[in-house]
């Protein structure tokens, strides 16, 4: 069917067939982002003893360990989604371990990432609601330089508007899991620089995490949201081509697809987006240069 | 506990400074072997550098 026999088509056919498509996608076992979460996890921490014991050059590991956090955040994102297995299912265990483990490297944990994220998909745009509205900006490097700035110490976006989210939900319990990691991660970090391993925590964790969050903030929330001042089912997230391809911008050219279906894999959303196309289209989505 | 821990993070950009900033300038400083003027030690160095960059942080709320 055409793009222009699609747009006649009455809003419950539309819906119908964009259900029936992302129906082909959901369900199926992200083996590709299981593996991504182990595998990467292990990789940065083995950086560390072979660092530490002189084994591997820290100007060799720290690009890997910038990699390494930029890539473990959408394994836990499929987590957060119950990608991997629902409440219940047999493998329900993976998927919370998944969840939990995959955003060490970031200093992340699980509940704080999952209840917030949720939060977002919610009230996409809305800023008041968003917890991710903080990221907005007027082009790539204002949303660069807005990411560092939401890292400074006095900010009010960032850490605080997820505390401010889950305040709102009523689980500002979950905060501590946030304060309890965050000292860990310090306490780590001076422990090793006072025992002479300042660099190497600096070139394997510090750094590498200020870099992965930005990138994660620009792909990741930014760029699928840009211009952000549009709310809706199908205007609130946009298609876009990105200058680092799909996978340089680790699947978010097609993020529109996962706003309308959270549960479709992130691996399966490529294809989702081309059989939806033209339903896509019919609905005025923003599907830019893709 | 609710109180050392709120201490801890108001106080973060001093702490971060001494905990972190001081021995990693120390540690670059003698990789690097630079020589410091009137008879510095490297963590001196390190110490100062974090108390000045911290103090300013801690004043701001921003490091940059």
């Amino acid at each position: 069917m055409s793009t222009a026999d699609v747009k006649q088509l009455s809003d419950a056919e539309l819906m119908r067939q964009e259900r029936e498509i992302a129906r082909r996608h959901i369900g199926k076992f992200p083996i590709v982002s299981v593996t991504w979460a182990f595998a990467n996890l292990a990789v940065w921490l083995s950086l560390w003893p072979l660092v530490l014991t002189g084994t591997l050059s820290v100007w060799i590991a720290f690009p890997i360990a910038c990699l390494n956090v930029m890539l473990c955040y959408l394994p836990s994102h499929e987590a957060q989604h119950d990608i991997i297995a629902r409440p219940g299912d047999r493998l329900r265990w993976l998927n919370e371990l998944v969840g939990h483990v995959s955003t060490i490297p970031l200093v992340l944990p699980y509940r704080v990432a999952r209840l917030t994220h949720l939060e977002h998909h919610k009230h996409t745009n809305d800023p008041d609601l968003d917890p991710d509205y903080g990221t907005h900006a007027s082009g790539p490097l204002a949303a660069i330089w807005n990411s560092i700035q939401s890292r400074q110490p006095g900010t009010e976006s960032g850490p605080n508007a997820y505390a401010a989210a889950l305040q709102r939900i009523g689980r500002p319990d979950v905060m501590l899991d946030a304060v309890f990691a965050t000292l860990a991660f310090y306490v780590i970090l001076f422990a090793l620089a006072w025992s002479g391993f300042a660099i190497e925590a600096a070139l394997l964790w510090w750094l590498p995490r200020h870099i992965g969050q930005t990138y994660i903030v620009y792909y990741l929330s930014w760029a699928p949201h840009h211009p952000g001042n549009l709310t809706g089912r199908y205007r609130n997230t946009r298609g876009f081509r990105a200058v680092l391809g799909n996978i340089g911008s680790m699947g978010m050219q097609y993020h529109i697809v996962h706003h309308l279906h959270p549960r479709i894999p992130l691996i399966r959303t490529p294809k989702a987006f081309h059989e939806m196309r033209a339903v896509l289209d019919a609905r005025g989505c923003r599907i830019e240069n893709l | 506990m609710e109180t050392v821990i709120k201490t801890l993070f108001h106080f973060g950009p001093l702490v971060f400074a001494f905990g972190f900033i001081a021995p990693l300038t120390a540690q670059i400083i003698e990789r690097a072997g630079l020589a410091l003027p009137f008879g510095l030690t490297p963590l001196v160095a390190g110490l100062l550098l974090g108390a000045v960059w911290g103090g300013i942080a801690q004043y701001r709320g921003r490091w940059i």
